[in-house]
């Protein structure tokens, strides 16, 4: 392709020109590659620490001190209610005091909302516990150990999976005991929360209204918190700030493209009086056109290229500094970034290179050869 | 066979100041095989006259046929043809691209028109007009005057063209350079091949068969020998 290689040696022709131009579009490119990724990897790496359940709500008591039974019941009629019972107490872990969350639950409740990693969950009535895989963790936790909670010394029965910070329940660092367990440690008055469980996400409006009417009538005595619009605020919360990255690397894309169209278009008119040279010796207009895009299209390849994988670089830096995680960098949608940015980097150049390319063509080739 | 035919061509430039007639009514014919000049004082159409015949440009009335084709009313991409097919343009500043070696310069109008073997008859032409092939590697800008020009007359009999314009094709050469050159277009002549010399310098004139004298966009004077 005769015209891919004019457009080869005249950007050899002007080497510092071209590689200054090249360097404004690696800019942006990396712009727009690594702050995409780091977008997308705060986003997984919160989405992964979250426990995002969109078909929950969660009801507090507001105005008191606890839930009483009789409003847990009418809860309960609603949907399917777990109540929860919780303290801060001290407890010892293999000879440590810590002062750690314990909830209390109904054994038949627990399988519904969290999981185990090893052991077993708890039976009825029983005076184990079960606990969460950050403490088993920490404290180096096995199936078959006791803990200290006050004068009783329940036997670990279970740990737990991990299961993210949760807008529920936190179990990760927390002990569960039966509401059995749970009474015989404390004087309970009621319950700390109700977690309500829907069957379908789009029944969590009717299920928060019916719950509010049924109970907050007189006086408001309970708060309903949707999960839903947690997730949602906190999905959209991640996307702005994507697109607020991703804008900044836009800007600097623009300004690689204006470069562009600044280097191009001195470079049609240097270039005049060879344009109408090659004109009257029988080069097409298209034959011009091409020339100049293939100009712009070489450009923006080596400037797209190389920005996507210094861009790819920097986000693996971040990540690993400040995330201090890898994984994400590898994310489908985080290597969709890479692509984005060569994308945009190549597209940006051929956008900036038409005008020029297109005013070269249209030169006259009688004017152009007067040219000096 | 005319390859030339000029019919009452009149080219009219219309500028802020007023019209300015650059070609007043214009016949002439120019038969395949001659060797002619175009003299005239500067602003007497010249230019416009090998402007028109080379297809660069068009008349504002009359009739152009190059090589037996009317080119009236034909579009850019249709007269670039022509000028790539029929036309070999030879420029007082030898106007060879800068990115291109010398061979590939005169390759380039092959290559444009798509046709194999354009290395081949490249070293050919470089060869007809006297240069060493070890010279054709060189980029147009190591070559001196006379060389560029001669790389020039190569690169414009290229395509076989019908005609060959050159538009003061000595005028940036030293007085034995430019017998040399002329020399060379008098032997291309010599293969065949039509020429038409614009030029001021009677010297060069005298190289041809045929002169047309314009003054004020006429054809005042047409001398044979």
């Amino acid at each position: 392709m005769i015209f891919f290689e004019f457009a080869k040696r005249n950007l050899a022709r002007h080497k510092f020109r071209s590689v200054l131009a090249v360097i404004g579009i690696v800019i942006g490119v990396l712009a727009i590659t690594a702050l995409g990724i780091l977008g997308n990897s705060v986003r997984l790496s919160a989405s992964e620490q979250l426990c995002m359940i969109g078909n929950e709500l969660v009801v507090f008591p507001y105005g008191e001190e606890a839930i009483s039974e009789d409003n847990f019941e009418k809860i309960e009629k609603v949907a399917n209610a777990i109540p929860v019972e919780s303290n801060v107490d001290k407890v010892v872990l293999n000879g440590e005091s810590e002062l750690v969350m314990i909830y209390g639950m109904r054994s038949e409740d627990i399988p519904k909302l969290l999981e185990k990693e090893e052991g077993q969950f708890l039976k009825h009535g029983s005076l184990n516990c079960l606990v969460g895989s950050r403490l088993a963790d920490e404290y180096e936790l096995r199936v078959g150990e006791r803990a200290t909670i006050k004068s009783q010394k329940p036997r670990i029965v279970g740990i737990l999976k991990e299961r993210g910070i949760g807008f529920d329940i936190n179990p990760d660092n927390a002990i569960i005991v039966s509401d059995k367990m749970f009474s015989s440690l404390y004087n309970s008055s009621g319950y700390n929360s109700v977690i309500v469980k829907v069957d379908r996400i789009e029944d969590v409006e009717e299920a928060r209204k019916e719950i509010e009417d049924r109970l907050n009538k007189k006086e408001e005595v309970v708060m309903v918190m949707e999960l839903k619009m947690i997730v949602e605020g906190i999905k959209s919360l991640f996307n702005t700030i994507s697109i607020f990255l991703l804008g900044i690397g836009a800007i600097s894309l623009v300004v690689a493209g204006v470069s562009i169209l600044n280097v191009m278009m001195m470079s049609t008119v240097e270039r005049t009086k060879e344009i109408g040279v090659m004109r009257a010796i029988g080069t097409s207009r298209s034959g011009i056109l091409r020339m100049f895009l293939f100009e712009s299209l070489i450009l923006g390849t080596i400037g797209g290229v190389i920005g996507a994988i210094l861009g790819f670089g920097v986000g693996f830096l971040v990540d690993v500094l400040m995330l201090k995680e890898a994984s994400y960098l590898f994310a489908p949608s985080s290597i969709l970034y890479i692509f984005l940015g060569i994308a945009f980097g190549i597209g940006t150049s051929v956008i900036s290179g038409l005008y020029p390319a297109w005013k070269a063509s249209r030169l006259k080739p009688i004017e152009a050869l007067r040219y000096e | 066979m005319n390859v030339v035919e000029l019919v009452e061509v009149t080219k009219v430039y219309e500028l802020p100041r007023g019209s300015i007639k650059a070609l007043d009514n214009v016949t002439a014919s120019i038969e395949s095989g001659e060797f002619i000049s175009i003299m005239g004082p500067s602003g007497s159409g010249k230019t416009t006259l090998l402007n028109i015949i080379g297809c660069l440009d068009t008349p504002t009335s009359g009739r152009v046929a190059i090589g037996g084709e009317n080119i009236n009313g034909l579009g850019d991409d249709q007269l670039t043809k022509i000028r790539r097919d029929k036309i070999g343009f030879v420029f007082q500043q030898f106007n060879l691209i800068p990115t291109l070696t010398a061979l590939e310069n005169i390759e380039y109008p092959v290559i444009l028109k798509g046709l194999n073997g354009h290395e081949k008859k490249g070293k050919e032409l470089l060869r007809s007009v006297g240069i060493d092939e070890k010279l054709g590697e060189n980029k147009p800008n190591e070559l001196s005057g006379g060389e560029q020009q001669r790389i020039a007359i190569a690169r414009a009999l290229a395509n076989d063209p019908d005609i060959i314009l050159a538009d003061e094709p000595t005028g940036n050469l030293d007085s034995k350079t430019s017998k040399d050159i002329l020399q060379l277009l008098k032997v291309t002549n010599g293969r065949g091949k039509t020429i038409i010399v614009v030029t001021h310098d009677p010297q060069v004139a005298s190289y041809t068969k045929r002169t047309f004298r314009l003054v004020d966009g006429r054809v005042e004077d047409e001398v044979g020998k």
